[in-house]
């Protein structure tokens, strides 16, 4: 029927009359499904039987879709989130790390990038994240008289870190689109995460030490510990902490032992820091930190460290029930959302903040998500399938691996077009519809061209290729007109706030991000170094 | 309590009682089932309860829990969430019902991994059937969701241009959405049609261990709610028709009464 380079241009035309005039999405794309196979074949092979006929494919992808065990960790992380965001802490996670650094200068600003990386490493979703730093850091900053430009910037980069450092759903779909491991996705962006993490701390340091008055230390209160006396109650904090862990697992790992489950098979992987060898360094780290509380801090520095340190312990845990679960073997991504879901539940019993209300109106904001993002799946999985089956990815593929371009800039084009898409679009949509264009021509490219100072392995190349992808929707979430991390925090700024002031906030961190972004590409081995 | 009904009204306080009722006899089912485990020797287990023919017991179980499960949808439907759209018609409370069950399957789930989790780690004996029926259950929790989402217009939209146009351009645009859904719903059945009836007519099992019906159910279905979200979608233009234009901004999605909840959180016991 129609040429396949004519087809193409006509979706991608389609595409943008059918969401000018504000069709859904998802809807947009299934109905542009039904044009490429209406393109494609004739109207008496389409329509002339019904209940058959190559329309068929448009279902079984949905099928396919919905029952995905991975996509089940979505709503399940997005409820884990909504439920975080209802409990006190990150309050107190807040208050915490503030008493530590509250003598640092550009402490507070510290304070919120620190409490932006534990809470990514929470959940993986932004949204809740940059609200719950407005609310507690942003009045902190500006009544101390902080810069609002660093302020906002701070609040705003730091908080969109949820989908950079693993759990991340943005990986997550990735992973599902391209039928890349997810768990190798996560381990290869700790790394970059960590490295866009630091160069928002580098900066927020040198900024404020070079110009002090961007951000003024708090008054002095009396009678609070200060210098060394501090550093020791935090490292007694520290050993209690430990020494707790360590108990723990010690109990787990004699708990193997009895049951058997740790003897080493062949074939069969070690459970990690539970095999009957592990218990003595367990034991050595317990004695360890039983001397360093009684004869280097002493008992009292101790308890006090551990009142000052308490908020930090529920995210610790939290973070170890999720990722230790991914990491340590005992689950796949999509129980350890289950696991992280139980766990917030739990510990907000403990604190006695759980309520039903809470709960239900969790679920409520959860399905709302769930029912935007997977449909958005279902209508890019039938355009993906039904695109597949007339050609599409190969042509363009074919096409653009035959025009003789150099293959880093190749990469920069579509670099250039993530940040552009980035710019209007949701990440979903983004990843949903443009990936399965692109990584086929990403993989098809010379491996050993790839990056300018070293390339990596070509197996690397589709999860490299993920991890620079989330990093340019990190500048997604900053960029202007639509940048969303701006309006949620416009949503709890102060009203003298323009989204001018909050955009202009950003500049130097979305340099940064840049920054972050060009390493990936001059430098790809950083993604492999932990593979 | 008749003051915050939506829709029930006078038949809210008999629908509680009937839910309660319900889930009363489920629970009771439920723990009898369980001390089968352990002093019977040919107890019920999850294998039988998905093959109901021949087990009175089993299909008795079965049809308690649908109708909690059911009235517990529709008294939850009478309260409205604080970020919701209320519902309007007939459609959009079959919907906001819909919805309620998805939400509560949400938690069955999580309940379901964290089962599975414990006894496959901590007492080392996996279970059978819990990836399967988290599958199962998540695959009408996403298609639900779905409607849900049209019923409380939530879907991703793009409104840059859309909010610069006139309202009868708006209409038409919105006529345009509409119609291109129903095709696509259209086309789907078209072409879908015939597998799901076989598939549901052989009860297509998943052919694992535990083997539940996965393809023979959700197949159908499928067809089933995407053609709901149609008519939900043709729903709203009508409801929607009159209204005034509304400016969206991309903020939408984190709401005012989301950050006021936040807030009171965090000023508690401070």
């Amino acid at each position: 029927m129609v040429d396949i380079g004519t087809l193409s241009l006509i979706v991608l035309l389609g595409m943008f009359a059918l969401l000018a005039i504000g069709m859904p999405l998802g809807f947009a794309s299934a109905f542009l499904a039904v044009v490429t196979l209406s393109l494609k074949f004739p109207p008496d092979l389409l329509w002339g039987d019904f209940g058959r006929g190559p329309m068929s494919v448009l279902g079984q992808a949905v099928y396919r879709q919905m029952t995905n065990y991975v996509l089940i960790s979505v709503p399940l992380f997005i409820f884990m989130a909504a439920l975080l965001e209802r409990s006190g802490i990150a309050r107190d996670m807040y208050s915490s790390l503030n008493i530590w650094l509250s003598r640092v200068r550009g402490g507070i600003a510290v304070v919120t990038s620190i409490m932006a990386v534990i809470m990514a490493a929470m959940s993986g979703i932004i949204g809740g994240e940059v609200v719950l730093l407005g609310l507690i850091a942003l009045p902190q900053m500006l009544r101390l008289g902080y810069n609002q430009n660093l302020a906002i910037g701070t609040i705003c980069a730091s908080g969109s870190l949820g989908t950079m450092i693993p759990p991340s759903i943005v990986l997550i779909f990735y992973g599902l689109v391209t039928e890349t491991s997810i768990k190798a996705l996560f381990t290869a962006s700790f790394l970059p995460g960590f490295m866009l993490a630091s160069f928002f701390l580098i900066y927020i340091v040198v900024r404020t030490q070079m110009r002090p008055d961007m951000a003024p230390l708090p008054p002095e209160v009396p009678g609070e510990p200060k210098g060394g006396d501090k550093g020791l109650m935090f490292l007694g904090f520290m050993s209690r902490f430990t020494a707790w862990v360590a108990g723990v697992l010690f109990v787990r790992a004699v708990f193997f032992t009895v049951t058997g489950d740790n003897a080493v098979r062949e074939g069969q992987d070690p459970i990690p820091l539970g095999m009957v060898s592990d218990i003595p360094w367990i034991v050595g780290t317990f004695v360890l930190c039983l001397i360093l509380i009684f004869f280097v801090c002493g008992r009292d520095r101790t308890a006090k460290g551990w009142e000052m340190g308490k908020g930090l312990i529920a995210p610790t845990v939290v973070i170890g029930v999720v990722l230790g679960s991914i990491y340590g073997g005992i689950t796949g991504i999509t129980e350890a959302a289950g696991m992280g879901v139980i766990a917030v539940f739990v510990i907000g019993m403990l604190r006695r903040e759980m309520t039903f209300d809470i709960v239900w109106d969790s679920l409520i904001r959860t399905l709302r998500s769930t029912g935007t993002i997977i449909w958005v799946t279902i209508g890019a999985a039938a355009l993906a399938a039904a695109y597949t089956l007339v050609g599409g990815p190969t042509y363009v593929a074919n096409l653009i691996v035959g025009a003789d371009l150099p293959t880093m800039g190749i990469i920069l084009v579509m670099m250039f077009v993530f940040l552009i898409m980035g710019m209007f679009m949701d990440w979903v949509g983004i990843v949903l519809l443009i990936m399965p264009v692109f990584l086929p021509i990403v993989v098809r490219l010379p491996a050993e061209e790839i990056g300018f100072l070293a390339s990596v392995d070509a197996r690397y190349i589709p999860i490299w290729f993920g991890v620079v992808f989330c990093m340019n929707m990190q500048v997604s979430f900053l960029s202007p007109p639509f940048g969303p991390a701006a309006f949620y925090l416009k949503s709890v700024a102060p009203a003298h706030i323009s989204l001018t002031d909050i955009f202009k906030g950003f500049l130097p961190f979305i340099a940064l991000q840049l920054v972050a972004l060009s390493v990936l590409l001059i430098w790809p081995p950083i993604v492999t170094l932990f593979l | 309590m008749h003051d915050n009904s939506l829709w029930l009204g006078r038949m809210r306080g008999p629908v509680k009682t009937t839910m309660m009722v319900f889930i009363g006899l489920t629970l009771a089912l439920y723990v009898w089932l369980i001390t089968q485990q352990f002093i019977s020797d040919d107890a019920y287990g999850m294998f039988e309860m998905i093959r109901p023919a021949g087990r009175p017991l089993v299909l008795a179980m079965l049809i308690i829990f649908s109708l909690a499960l059911f009235f517990a949808s529709l008294f939850l439907s009478d309260t409205k969430g604080a970020i919701e759209t209320p519902p309007e018609g007939i459609f959009d409370l079959v919907s906001v019902v819909l919805g309620r069950l998805s939400m509560i399957m949400t938690t069955f789930i999580v309940l379901v991994m964290f089962y599975e989790v414990v006894s496959r780690y901590v007492f080392s004996k996996p279970t059978l059937w819990a990836n399967e029926l988290s599958l199962w259950i998540a695959a009408f929790v996403f298609l639900l969701s779905g409607l849900y989402a049209m019923q409380q217009r939530s879907h991703i939209r793009i409104y840059i241009i859309y909010d610069m146009m006139p309202r009868w351009a708006q209409k038409l645009s919105d006529c345009i959405s509409v119609l291109l859904i129903v095709a696509f719903a259209v086309a789907l059945v078209w072409g879908g049609y015939t597998d799901a009836e076989n598939r549901f007519m052989r009860m297509e099992t998943f052919g694992t261990a535990w083997d539940p019906p996965i393809p023979g159910i959700v197949k159908p279905g499928l067809l089933i709610i995407i053609v709901l979200v149609a008519i939900q979608a043709v729903s709203n233009l009508i409801a929607d028709w009159n209204k005034d234009p509304v400016v969206h901004s991309s903020s939408d999605d984190i709401d005012e009464i989301e950050i006021e909840n936040i807030r009171r959180t965090l000023e508690e016991q401070k």
